[in-house]
């Protein structure tokens, strides 16, 4: 550089003029960077302050006592034993797997069934229109036709399984369009190569595109049972409440939700504070299963 | 997927298939287009293996594979369409057994499609199909008796991109085509590693086999996906660009392999590269259009094709 001397210095800042970033654009640029850092703070804002008062009140609550008694009906006198949340605990754990043991393999199927056969058909457009509808269903109304159907249609009473499949129709549509986003990432030249070595279709299917797409359809799966473990409302008139712990899924069933719902409307201050150590619970528990979808999306090989 | 290659024990199997067993003994040796036509059709013989799209399993797989030769294949007013619109529009064409044919054409001309025509490919995208007969000797692959699966046992074939399957190890791969299909599958260890040495591959992987095949380098996966082609012991191998992925090094072995392979199967490689017809090919045919121009020694086609198209894609005047 120096052997170019003064001349060529000068040509230098005149170059280094014109590529310089002039000091309105240099307003602008910082204008938009703080009106969009100001948008994600009142964006956390809300979101911070669920996560403080929750670990606030619900802390308080905890104890090792808490998740291994079941909650008691003596709440009318300040001192008396209310106990905890393990019947509701092992009630949310219940009838979340059978619901996934239903939603799951059917879901999985259908959407087998949309990339793999129905493609484009009409009927796959049709079933795929409907999932669609389905998945923009309030939650309230699957426990509705629950109740219609197999409460009111049966003549009978509130039972877990009844839940389960409130549940289980909620989580469908989720289950089927991740996988279907999942399995359509496997690329096509896998299950033509395969094809090409003479394997049958359902043997590409079952060889090389599940194991292929698995990571990201147990993501899907995971998200959808975290969704379905916090529902409330298809609970409230399926499985409905009660004390004890119960491992029959024919008889009522305590869940999480809905023991929150009925503690939260109680009139006594250590029943509130119960709610609010079982909706950390529930938080907790619905964010551990974040973490390992997160955890399993990230070994994915399709990512 | 059984975890393992095990080797079906013959004290499992019931007498029947035992001497079915001794009956694919005899047909492995003998290369006759008798067995090709059975094998496929299971119509003669009424082998019940066949029928469900299996390849006979030689009883010792080396030396199964070591007396296998290729067989020539034979279109005949071959067309192909995507919906309404046709691709291929009757070609007639021969590959001779053991014979390296080569396909060029500027880019669109119908070649990819027209080999995967043979075996069977074009018509899994949807609203494709063909009309026209493929003779495998004498066998019409298009006849409606022909099992499609194992049409694609008898011809092999390797794509352009090298696509080993992202979840298997390199064994798995190769061992891939054994295990997919249904039935006996011989001694799949022997078989893998049979398939590894014909690909090139076996020195730079004995060592590490169970490692993921989607690990190794790119001319690395494609010979892998030879392998794996070679592993259900086709007697025809089409290739559709095999080396357009590759580094000029990868794509020497590459070349270097198809000019071993042809002892063994009959090979048709679509290539975009005429050097590489040059290198590799016995025979060459041009297409245009969907029309096969001319087809020749390789040496002919290159030096004085008879028709002028030909003459003027091979100097470069245009494609």
């Amino acid at each position: 550089m120096s052997a170019h001397g003064a001349s060529a210095d000068g040509a230098q800042v005149g170059q280094l003029a014109r590529f310089s970033v002039s000091p309105a654009r240099r307003r602008k640029d910082r204008l938009a960077r703080a009106s969009i850092l100001a948008a994600t703070t009142v964006a956390l804002i809300p979101l911070v302050l669920i996560v403080y008062y929750l670990m606030r009140k619900g802390l308080g609550s905890w104890s090792e006592s808490f998740f291994t008694t079941d909650p008691t009906g003596n709440t009318f006198f300040g001192g008396s034993n209310i106990g905890g949340v393990k019947s509701a605990i092992l009630g949310t754990i219940e009838i979340v797997a059978l619901a996934s043991a239903i939603a799951v393999p059917v879901g999985i199927g259908v959407a087998v069934w949309l990339v793999e056969y129905g493609r484009n058909s009409w009927f796959a457009h049709t079933v795929r229109f409907f999932v669609d509808v389905l998945t923009g269903v309030p939650s309230i109304v699957f426990g509705l036709f629950v109740y219609i159907v197999l409460v009111v249609g049966t003549g009978s009473t509130y039972a877990g399984y009844k839940g389960s499949i409130a549940l289980s129709l909620l989580m469908l549509p989720v289950v089927i369009r991740s996988a279907e986003v999942v399995l359509l990432l496997v690329p096509a030249a896998l299950r033509e190569s395969a094809l090409a070595l003479g394997a049958p279709r359902w043997r590409v299917i079952f060889n090389i595109v599940l194991p292929t797409a698995l990571p990201g359809m147990i993501t899907g799966v995971l998200l959808a049972i975290a969704r379905a473990a916090g529902e409330t409302a298809p609970l409230l008139f399926t499985a409905a409440y009660t004390h004890e712990t119960n491992f029959n899924l024919g008889a009522f069933m305590n869940s999480l939700p809905v023991q929150i719902y009925n503690d939260v409307t109680s009139p006594t201050t250590a029943v509130v504070n119960r709610a609010w150590g079982a909706a950390l619970t529930l938080v907790t528990l619905i964010l551990l299963l974040n973490l390992i979808a997160r955890l399993i999306a990230r070994r994915s090989r399709l990512a | 997927m059984t975890p393992d290659g095990s080797t079906p024990q013959v004290a499992d199997m019931d007498p029947e298939s035992r001497s079915e067993l001794a009956r694919q003994e005899q047909s492995s040796t003998d290369p006759s287009p008798e067995t090709t036509s059975r094998r496929i059709t299971g119509a003669a013989g009424g082998s019940a293996l066949a029928s469900s799209g299996t390849a006979p399993v030689p009883a010792n797989g080396d030396a199964g594979v070591a007396a296998k030769r290729g067989v020539g294949v034979a279109l005949e007013q071959l067309r192909a369409f995507y919906g309404d619109s046709e691709q291929v529009k009757g070609i007639d064409l021969e590959f001779r057994a053991n014979e390296v044919t080569a396909i060029i054409g500027p880019s669109g001309c119908g070649k990819s499609t027209m080999i995967r025509c043979i075996n069977r490919m074009h018509e899994e995208i949807p609203g494709a199909r063909a009309e026209g007969r493929v003779l495998l000797d004498d066998l019409d692959l298009y006849d409606p008796a022909v099992d499609v699966v194992a049409v694609r046992r008898a011809i092999g074939m390797v794509f352009q991109k090298p696509n080993p399957f992202p979840t298997m190890s390199i064994y798995d791969n190769v061992a891939a085509g054994l295990r997919l299909s249904a039935g006996r599958r011989g001694d799949v260890r022997a078989k893998v590693e049979s398939a590894l040495r014909s690909a090139g591959l076996w020195d730079e992987v004995a060592d590490r086999l169970t490692e993921p095949g989607a690990g190794l380098s790119g001319g690395q996966q494609q010979r892998l996906c030879i392998a794996r082609s070679l592993a259900v012991d086709p007697e025809v191998l089409l290739m559709d660009e095999p080396c357009s992925a590759l580094d000029p090094i990868a794509t020497l072995r590459i070349e270097e392999l198809i000019e071993q392979l042809k002892a063994r199967v009959t090979i048709v490689i679509v290539t975009h590269n005429m050097q590489q017809a040059a290198r590799v090919a016995d025979r060459t045919a041009f297409m245009l259009d969907g029309r096969l121009v001319e087809i020749g020694p390789t040496q002919e086609i290159f030096t004085k094709p008879v028709d002028p198209r030909t003459e003027e894609y091979v100097t470069g005047k245009f494609g």
